[in-house]
């Protein structure tokens, strides 16, 4: 518990001299025209970002693989986007919150977690099994949990499109716009990652078995 | 992987495909094994995905946090506590501005930032936003004198539509909170945002690099900074470039 809070308090700072480096999110929205007052903007913020908790939320959950940690950075994700909400125009609300999320569980990522080789997994090695079918996979109870387990497992380039699509139902353009990622980009990732899922669970079926 | 439509695959699960594309690979599907199988399974992903329960909500607690961090009176607290850090801060700059003040004011401030990865961001903003000109318009006679007044420079507003990258139009954007007038260009399906902004120096030859899969190219002349930035391949971004410097 105390550990808990005094992680939380050199979250703050650090977050406090992000401020004094007043970089906007890589996402923010022009600042530009006259600011609101206080009660308007923090009403007019409410109604575009607090319908789209849960899509952060997840989205957090989903990338620090943890609830508590997730519940930091999505408040934190919050406050800065709710710092630079002067200039949003009303655009994709939904996916402006989302790159804030984004970028925040990266920023903090970097500063709380030590880097973590990537599990290594060759493709070449592990190409799909041909005997793999995967209409009777998921009647059982163990299939879900592997699937559960391989999607946190892949590398965050490949999980977050793969939440964003799956989990969100967000098209490939809204995806590119939340990872400031090419289309083409997106796309391979798409692949990629559910080619990685599918022979994941595919040796870990073979393994069980 | 072997069959060359099996690239088409996830974009038809998807339902990402122009209609076109979309009938082609319907119609190659029953002749194909290896694309029936793979779609299939990727079918059975999905429904696993989708209806194990992965996705998860947000704590009810978390809603009220985030509410109650925004009002003003519990902001105040957090205020109080940076209060001495800046005041350090201040003192700090004030120390080292008397030293280089002189300097760092002739500096622009977009110079010693990661200015590509900004203008990025800035980019792709400027696609998410549905908000790409401020001035829309392919005459240059017309997005010219929309910036006058706008930005401090005397902006060079070139067309290129002969040479398919017509101008689009024409918008006032923001780096590191200094207005930077953007040009809208578009070479077939892609947008090339050319950002411009005083320089410090009077000529740069071009360089191009690479941020986030996007593709930059900067060059100075006659004083200002010039950035393409677009998801375009670099040998027509490089082409753009050319164009650009060598018209009159």
């Amino acid at each position: 518990m105390q550990a808990e809070s005094r992680r939380r308090s050199i979250l703050m700072s650090q977050a406090m001299i992000d401020d004094l480096a007043d970089r906007p999110p890589p996402c923010a929205p022009r600042r530009e025209g006259r600011p609101l007052t206080e009660p308007n903007k923090q009403a007019r913020f409410e109604r575009t970002a607090l319908p789209h908790l849960d899509a952060a939320y997840n989205l957090a959950r989903w990338l620090t693989r943890d609830e508590h940690d997730a519940e930091d950075v999505v408040q934190e994700a919050y406050l800065r986007a709710y710092r630079f909400f002067d200039g949003f125009r009303g655009g994709d609300g939904r996916a402006w919150l989302l790159a804030v999320v984004r970028n925040t569980c990266y920023t903090w990522l970097k500063r709380n977690r030590p880097p973590t080789p990537p599990t290594v997994f060759d493709e070449a090695l592990h190409a799909a099994d041909e005997s793999f079918n995967p209409e009777t996979l998921f009647l059982q109870g163990a299939a879900r949990e592997m699937l559960h387990e391989a999607l946190g497992e892949l590398s965050p380039e490949f999980r977050e499109v793969v939440v964003l699509r799956e989990l969100e139902g967000l098209s490939y353009k809204e995806i590119a716009a939340v990872t400031e990622a090419p289309l083409g980009t997106v796309m391979s990732r798409l692949a990629r990652g559910r080619g990685m899922l599918r022979d994941r669970l595919a040796r870990r079926l073979h393994e069980e078995s | 992987m072997n069959c060359p439509e099996n690239r088409d695959l996830h974009a038809y699960l998807d339902e990402e495909l122009d209609p076109a594309r979309r009938a082609a690979f319907a119609q190659h599907l029953p002749g194909c094994s290896e694309c029936t199988r793979d779609l299939e399974a990727q079918r059975a992903l999905r429904t696993g995905l989708r209806d194990g329960g992965f996705r998860v909500t947000a704590p009810v607690a978390l809603r009220e946090r985030i509410r109650s961090s925004l009002r003003p009176a519990v902001v105040a607290p957090a205020r109080r506590m940076l209060l001495p850090w800046l005041a350090a801060a201040a003192l700090l700059i004030g120390v080292l501005g008397a030293a280089a003040g002189t300097y760092l004011s002739l500096r622009r401030p977009a110079d010693s930032l990661d200015v590509p990865r900004q203008l990025v961001s800035a980019h792709v903003r400027s696609l998410m936003e549905k908000h790409l000109c401020d001035v829309e318009s392919t005459d240059k006679h017309t997005v010219k004198p929309w910036f006058q007044g706008k930005v401090d420079f005397s902006l060079p507003v070139k067309d290129f539509k002969d040479q398919e990258y017509p101008l689009e139009g024409g918008r006032l954007d923001y780096l590191n909170d200094r207005p930077v007038a953007a040009l809208v260009y578009r070479r077939h399906k892609h947008v090339i945002n050319l950002f411009v902004w005083p320089a410090s120096e009077a000529e740069a030859s071009p360089q191009a690099t690479t941020r986030r899969g996007y593709n930059l190219l900067h060059w100075t002349q006659d004083g200002l900074h010039f950035w393409a930035v677009s998801d375009l391949n670099a040998e027509e971004l490089a082409e753009f470039g050319r164009l650009q410097r060598e018209a009159p």
